[in-house]
């Protein structure tokens, strides 16, 4: 009995002050597939488990970390579904705020926004909370450090609505004790699955001047770390941002400004110089043979 | 909740508070504004390899040049441009809003985006708005399925082209299209075919003037060429220009405020030891 | 007569090396009889920003007023001033929202952005941008000024010769426009500061 009682509506508190309906999505959240990003000193960069339900699925129809505009990618844990909603929406408000200063919206206003739907999500009838935490990545030109070589305003957002209670970031898991659609900038985190082992391992490997290369390395050996199985580049996936990646391979699509003819290898580009770059397979393994 | 109340961002649509107070004061004999125009020659041509489009760069206002070198091509996708003529409020608004649209197609479905679909989102919206959204388009681009190059007319009408004119000028520009357009014209010709177009609409059409602007799409590949031309320099201008003297002007009071963070402390005394 | 030409109104802003000016007349009129001499037209959004409204002075405040309240919403939400471009975006989404039902003012707008580069734009009643590299113009006396400017403006003036030339621009242009003039304001914007002054015109 208990909370269950109070658990048949999300806008009930229990008597002990929960919303139970949420503690469950956070639930969903934490069995989710394993995701983490790193903000390095030069870009930033996010990286995903793709594991299928079965070998019979084909992994190229599964993109997990998407673009929300041409600057801004987002990777989730959770349920797949539910983020699709959530990256619709968020679309739709990058375009509205583009279409009014045509200029492209801040990440933060842009985390903002999405967690706003969040939150009307958890304080409405007839609906359930989003299933999913959302880590989103890029950049933009907060303040006049933009223009200086060195990327200072980019910014990593995680975006949830976790209660973590074993977290060992133990300073900010006072601040994050409450509910569905709250949101942190964070230098280096995790979620899904392996969060506490992720995030401890991330905390021993993080400095404050970590590059993107070493950056990339580190999210593949966190990700290695609770893999079950053998890791590759089919497997994993790994979203960038940064000033030195310019254009690349493509798959068979090309969103950015610059298009170029199609080309057949696995590789994909969402987006052009200096915008998010999903690493292909092959580049992918690469990096893993740097790593053993 | 009354709407005066909140003056919050709208989601979008027209708004038609002020028309009933406009058409008192119309009512009064107070003539009803003009608006910018972009009076305007623009062109479109398929060549060999895919689209070129071109356009001049004047805007009007009644008999006045409001811009000497304004943009007509306007983008809407990476691989699809579109020429607008008519009020250039509307041209402006209604081909940025199809290509955040477009925008929204691609993200949504992983695939480059059509001429077809461009075409299809720019006339329903002005079909919807019977003429009085008043854009009339040339629109052109490459995709999967080959080059497309469309007009579209403020009520929302559409024609398929090889070789299209649109604007105050396009009389002007057509019939250098009509006499010497062929099929498969190279680069270069398609581009020097569109130059000749345009300034036909430069030099007989008023509404039309200043320069030529010049877009090339083929597939895969596209080439804005902002004032490709410039076959109306200015001459007239004096090489020293108008000085006057500091102080010629009869100045009743000044008020003058230093910003605040461009406040530099300079510090008087030795620098700190360490 | 056209509604732009009820109250009577000249504005100009001009670029200047690192800075720009912008300048109105001062007069407000009901038609051809004239009912205040220190009408203020331009206005300060923050310190690196300022529109002037030429056309009806109802809509003048009016749009104003709502100018302010947006932009303000926006320091709060995004604490940061916003910048020249794209508060010119914001007027033109305001004004084209009211594509059928207009407010009658043409705006002039002029800030400095990111590394003080100045910006000057305008754009018609409907939200029509027209961006310059030199110098733009609105009002009742916008051809004379046309005139005036295109003859009188020249590429990287220093802040004092700007002043002189906007204000020379100015007050030859409304001498020969009935429904402006009254001595001028003119606001000079440079990195370190704002110069404003009220000039001395004719009274007629």
């Amino acid at each position: 009995m208990g909370d269950s009682q109070y658990s048949f509506s999300l806008t009930t508190f229990s008597p002990s002050g929960k919303l139970v309906q949420i503690e469950h999505a956070l639930t969903a959240v934490g069995s989710g597939q394993t995701s983490l990003g790193i903000k390095a000193s030069n870009g930033v960069v996010i990286a995903t488990e793709k594991k299928l339900p079965s070998i019979l699925v084909d992994e190229t129809s599964v993109q997990k970390i998407q673009l929300l505009t041409p600057d801004i990618g987002v990777v989730y844990s959770g349920m797949g579904p539910d983020s699709r909603v959530l990256v619709r929406k968020s679309r739709k408000q990058a375009q509205q705020y583009f279409r009014l200063y045509k200029e492209q919206i801040p990440v933060t206003q842009l985390v903002r926004e999405t967690a706003a739907v969040m939150q009307e999500f958890t304080q409405s009838g007839g609906v359930r909370p989003f299933g999913v935490s959302l880590l989103i990545a890029g950049f933009d030109d907060s303040g006049p450090q933009l223009y200086q070589a060195a990327w200072g305003s980019e910014i990593l957002c995680y975006l949830q609505s976790t209660i973590i209670r074993e977290s060992t970031f133990s300073v900010e898991a006072a601040k994050m004790v409450d509910p569905s659609g709250s949101y942190f900038s964070w230098k280096a985190s995790a979620m899904g699955k392996n969060v506490s082992n992720a995030k401890t391992f991330l905390e021993k490997r993080y400095t404050d001047d970590m590059e993107l290369d070493d950056a990339v390395h580190t999210a593949i050996l966190t990700l290695k770390e609770g893999f079950e199985g053998q890791i590759s580049g089919k497997n994993i996936e790994i979203g960038i941002i940064g000033t030195d990646r310019k254009f690349r391979q493509m798959m068979f699509t090309n969103y950015g400004d610059n298009i170029r003819i199609p080309d057949t290898s696995m590789a994909q580009i969402i987006g052009v110089d200096g915008h998010i770059i999903v690493l292909t397979a092959a580049e992918i393994e690469d990096y893993l043979a740097e790593v053993e | 909740m009354s709407k005066s109340t909140v003056d919050v961002p709208q989601r979008g649509g027209f708004s038609f508070d002020l028309c009933r107070r406009n058409e008192m004061l119309e009512g009064k004999g107070l003539k009803p504004q003009i608006y910018r125009k972009t009076g305007t020659t623009i062109v479109g041509l398929v060549f060999q390899d895919g689209i070129i489009l071109g356009a001049d760069t004047r805007a009007t206002e009644g008999p006045i040049v409001a811009d000497k070198n304004c943009e007509k091509i306007h983008y809407m996708a990476p691989n699809i441009y579109c020429c607008g003529a008519g009020t250039a409020a509307d041209t402006e608004a209604v081909t940025d809003m199809v290509s955040s649209q477009l925008l929204l197609h691609r993200y949504a479905t992983g695939r480059e985006s059509r001429v077809g679909t461009a075409l299809t989102l720019l006339k329903t919206h002005l079909f919807g708005y019977q003429g009085h959204v008043s854009a009339a388009l040339v629109l052109g681009g490459v995709d999967i399925t080959g080059p497309h190059l469309y007009t579209i007319y403020p009520h929302g009408s559409t024609d398929r082209l090889a070789f299209a004119t649109m604007g105050s000028g396009s009389l002007a520009a057509m019939a250098m299209f009509e006499t010497k357009y062929k099929e498969g014209l190279t680069r270069d010709e398609g581009i020097n075919l569109v130059c000749e177009a345009v300034c036909s609409g430069i030099f007989n059409d008023l509404g039309s003037g200043s320069n030529v602007d010049v877009c090339v799409i083929t597939k895969g590949h596209k080439e804005y060429l902002r004032n490709y031309q410039l076959p109306n320099p200015r001459t007239y201008v004096s090489s020293k220009g108008y000085s006057f003297a500091k102080g010629q002007t009869e100045v009743l009071s000044t008020k003058i405020t230093p910003l605040k963070n461009n406040l530099v402390v300079v510090a008087e005394g030795e620098a700190m030891e360490e | 007569m056209s509604i732009f030409e009820y109250n009577g109104s000249a504005l100009v802003a001009m670029v200047g090396k690192n800075s720009f000016a912008i300048a109105s007349d001062r007069r407000l009129g009901v038609q051809l009889q004239t009912v205040a001499t220190d009408f203020q037209r331009i206005f300060k959004i923050h310190d690196k920003l300022y529109i002037g409204l030429s056309g009806l002075a109802t809509d003048v405040q009016t749009l104003f007023q709502r100018l302010v309240f947006r932009h303000k919403l926006y320091q709060l939400r995004e604490e940061r001033d916003m910048k020249p471009e794209a508060f010119a975006s914001l007027v033109s989404a305001m004004l084209y929202e009211k594509r059928f039902g207009p407010y009658f003012v043409q705006p002039v707008i002029a800030g400095l952005g990111d590394d003080d580069i100045p910006f000057i734009c305008t754009m018609d009643s409907i939200g029509a941008k027209e961006l310059a590299e030199d110098f733009v113009v609105a009002g009742t006396a916008n051809e004379s000024l046309y005139g005036a400017c295109e003859s009188m403006y020249k590429p990287g003036m220093e802040p004092e010769e700007l002043f002189e030339t906007v204000s020379q621009a100015l007050q030859s242009s409304v001498d020969r426009d009935c429904l402006s003039g009254w001595g001028g304001h003119v606001f000079v914007v440079t990195p370190a500061e704002v110069k404003e002054s009220t000039l001395k015109g004719r009274m007629d």
